[in-house]
């Protein structure tokens, strides 16, 4: 068996393990912030659209995990076209794809107590409702350089003729 | 485009005047009342507590009014009440309606009664239904539950746990009972935990049977009824059909109301304010025949209302300026294009004593960094048709609410500049549905480039923005120092920071790798680069020289200013932190193009159209929501965290006038 054939599913592993990484992240941190969510809303309905907005921001590891999927499977053929990996470029982007996935999972978790805590702020003073969305953001933005990371990995693999 | 100077106003009036005055200033909302405490045995502040628990009563009984109507009137508020603002209100109404107040006190307080009766009586047939029920076992009885018996017999009515049959029974009595020859025994009736029976037997034996059916658990009846099972079971219908009627007919009452509901909203609307207005009155300095307030007001506003409220009520109003002393509120003044910006900068928090207001130079850069995260140009469209139409709809809608959709309005726009500039549109759905059903692929050209294509272009653009934005924040900055007069600050902590950054950035960019890395087009001479370094090396000896000028120990100062020169790390990480333009940008259309790909699975032809049209419907609407939400906490992270950084404090108050805090009715003041 030719080992470059196994130059997809390498690259594929890795597409794979960043959506699955940083979705479980996600979907465990919108989980916690949703429970803290609903237990603000039971006491006061009203604040139903500022919770929500703190809820959701453990959410967007799931997507940028989704969106480094995305790009390796259009570059690497699966989802037509054709799929010429070597195995060397199908081990990058393996590699490419890993600090999508674990800092997803990770920060995801984290950003969801920052989120957690910030829910138990807006239900006591509403009135700081944007500070309190700036915690949580502040551990996205390591999200978002793994993403930029990722990115740029996955981006230009196919340049490199190995 | 400012903070607004407030000035102080202390009004001298009397007493008789009190009330009409304290009603012209809560409808025209422009003074915020200040505590001050009563000196010397003349002026004294009033207690008004007693006053307040019974305005309260009332508010709460209205609320409650509300409340029960809108329940049994079915009475929904609608999905867009909440950009429905209150109803404006002339003052010639506002007086007619007060005549009107006694009546609706009194259908608040009858509706509050007709609730409690349903109450009692819903209860009162709860109890009707669980004595209804307690009777069936016993229906086929056909005397009554509390006979005893005959003079030679004795009769047992009463229940024996479990399901049991005749014999069972029967054979258990002989088994205790073994020396009693005659007993009748019948079962009334029986259900899985309880067996209802019917005993009878001489009455020299009744104390043995009785024995023997306490034996097997047998026990009377809890509330045994005097007549006949049958005949009370009617009866308690009959009783719980009536109320049943009353119940009904309270609520057709309540339901009669329901024309009144406008009225009750006044009714609330008018209670609230004279809480407010009593609650005012608890804190004025009042002796005999006069009172005195005191409170911050516009400047743009005191002539005017010092004028009124001499002309009409003959009060003596005297102005000052402002001391050290004071801690005035803050009220921002904005035009159109910054104003959308007052709500984002309130739940920061609002400019403390001697800044600016931030909210115009915000603006330029809040809509460009929104856009360039959602940049889509339809879904830009759909934001500024969506909150077009609601504020042309909506004409009384509160200002909050307001600037809140202005803003998105305008973050639309630039939304669509920067969806155009990037050629996308509901992501690639041009290219996805003309190769899927029209079997030729149909692409917009981008104005510019695509960013999946180049995402370094869109990096090295976005931390060129982002060290615009710094610079802005730093400007701002060296603006309130030179206001202030501190030029010497605004060298040392402003110019000393642009030399050492700018230079730093221009001295990177004549580097050979950082131009091939960054896929710049041009390279700078080493000329320039040498300049740059100079340039950032005096600011970076300044820095260490300056930075812990607070310090009178060299050492100590040395080491400060060493530690102030570190903070360039601080501005590396700044500047990388706009990556998330790149980031959110792509993944608006990366997802875009996700559904647009799911839907175009089922291929052409119309199942596959109708398949599209599901997916493309429920995706693009999540998406829409998710980086709407997305690029809506970014935007507000760079300018709080970013921005703000440089040069923002906050930690103002915001004015919180004298004004009619009402929910329903917006009064317009006596003119």
């Amino acid at each position: 068996m030719d080992i470059n054939n196994l130059g997809v599913a390498m690259a594929l592993l890795g597409a794979a393990s960043a959506a699955l990484l940083a979705g479980i992240g996600s979907a465990i941190g919108v989980g916690m912030s949703g429970e803290a969510a609903a237990g603000v809303v039971t006491e006061d309905p009203g604040k139903f659209g500022k919770v929500l907005v703190l809820q959701l921001l453990p959410g967007t590891q799931g997507i940028y995990g989704l969106l480094i999927a995305f790009i390796t499977l259009s570059n690497i053929g699966i989802l037509g076209g054709s799929s010429d990996v070597s195995f060397a470029q199908g081990v990058m982007y393996f590699f490419a794809c890993l600090p999508m996935g674990l800092v997803g999972l990770w920060s995801a978790r984290r950003q969801a107590m920052a989120s957690v805590a910030s829910i138990g702020l807006v239900a006591k003073r509403p009135d700081q409702f944007g500070k309190a969305m700036i915690f949580p953001a502040m551990v996205e933005t390591y999200a978002v350089l793994a993403l930029l990371v990722s990115l740029l990995a996955v981006s230009n693999i196919s340049k490199i003729a190995i | 485009m400012a903070v607004l100077q407030m000035q102080k106003i202390s009004i001298y009036a009397l007493k008789k005047n009190r009330k009409e005055i304290l009603e012209y200033l809560q409808l025209r909302g422009a003074v915020e009342i200040i505590d001050s405490n009563a000196k010397g045995n003349v002026f004294h502040k009033a207690d008004v507590q007693q006053q307040r628990a019974k305005i309260e009563r009332n508010i709460d009984q209205i609320r409650k009014a509300l409340e029960i109507l809108s329940q049994c009137t079915n009475y929904k508020s609608g999905p867009l009440s909440t950009f429905q603002g209150r109803s404006p209100m002339e003052f010639r109404e506002y007086r007619n309606a007060e005549e009107t107040i006694p009546q609706y006190e009194e259908a608040a307080y009858n509706i509050n009664e007709l609730d409690r009766k349903i109450a009692e009586n819903k209860a009162e047939l709860q109890r009707l239904h669980t004595q209804i029920d307690a009777l069936s076992p016993w229906l086929s009885l056909d005397i009554s539950m509390r006979t005893k018996g005959t003079k030679y017999t004795r009769v047992f009515i009463g229940s024996v746990p479990e399901e049991r049959t005749l014999e069972q029974i029967l054979s258990d009595l002989a088994q205790a009972a073994p020396k009693v020859k005659n007993v009748y025994a019948e079962i009334l009736s029986t259900s899985a935990d309880q067996t209802c029976l019917f005993v009878l037997c001489g009455r020299k034996d009744a104390e043995v049977v009785e024995y023997a059916l306490r034996g097997i658990g047998f026990s009377y009846p809890s509330s045994p009824a005097e007549n006949l099972p049958q005949e009370q079971c009617v009866q308690l219908r009959e009783r719980a059909e009536q109320v049943q009627k009353e119940i009904d007919s309270a609520y057709q009452k309540i339901k009669s109301y329901a024309d009144d509901r406008m009225a009750l909203e006044f009714l609330l609307d008018h209670e609230v304010m004279r809480a407010e207005r009593n609650e005012v009155l608890g804190r004025l300095l009042q002796s005999r025949r006069t009172f005195v307030l005191t409170g911050y007001v516009p400047q743009r506003d005191v002539d005017n209302l010092a004028k009124t409220l001499s002309e009409k009520y003959g009060v003596v109003a005297e102005v000052e300026d402002l001391t050290e002393k004071d801690d005035p509120p803050v009220l921002l003044e904005n035009n159109a294009f910054a104003a959308p910006m007052e709500p984002v900068l309130e739940s920061y928090s609002m400019p403390g004593r001697g800044e600016v207001d931030p909210c115009t130079v915000m603006a330029m850069f809040y809509y460009v960094l929104f856009g360039l995260m959602l940049s889509d140009a339809v879904y830009g469209l759909i934001m500024v048709v969506g909150c077009g139409v609601l504020l042309k709809k909506f004409r009384n809608m509160e200002s909050g609410m307001r600037k809140t959709l202005q803003m998105f309005l305008y973050s639309g726009i630039s939304t669509m500049f920067w969806g155009v500039m990037f050629g996308s549109y509901f992501g690639d759905v041009v290219d996805v549905v003309s190769s899927t059903f029209l079997g030729k692929e149909v692409t917009i050209p981008p104005v510019w480039f695509v960013p999946v294509n180049e995402p370094m272009r869109l990096l090295v653009f976005s931390f060129l923005l982002g060290i615009l934005h710094l610079f802005a924040g730093l400007a701002m900055k060296m603006y309130q120092l030179c206001k202030a007069k501190q030029y010497k600050d605004a060298l040392y902590d402003v110019v000393f920071w642009y030399m050492l950054v700018g230079g730093g950035i221009i001295y990177l960019l004549t580097m050979e790798m950082v131009v091939s890395m960054l896929g710049i087009g041009f390279q700078l001479p080493a000329v320039v680069g040498n300049v740059a370094a100079v340039i950032a090396g005096i600011g970076a000896v300044g820095i260490v020289f300056t930075a812990g000028r607070e310090s009178r120990n060299p050492f100590k100062r040395l080491l400060k200013g060493l530690y102030g020169l570190y903070n360039i790390s601080g501005y590396l990480s700044d500047i990388l932190s706009y990556s998330r333009l790149l980031a959110l940008g792509l993944a608006t259309g990366v997802i875009a193009s996700v559904f647009n790909q799911m839907g175009s699975m089922a291929g052409g032809g119309v199942v596959g159209a109708i398949v599209f049209i599901l997916v493309f419907v429920i995706g693009h609407t999540l998406n829409i929501g998710i980086n709407v939400l997305g690029a809506y906490v970014h935007t507000n992270r760079l300018q709080y965290v970013e921005f703000f950084g440089k040069f923002f404090e906050g930690g103002g108050r915001k004015f919180n006038p004298f004004s009619a805090k009402t929910k329903y009715y917006k009064i317009k003041e006596e003119n």
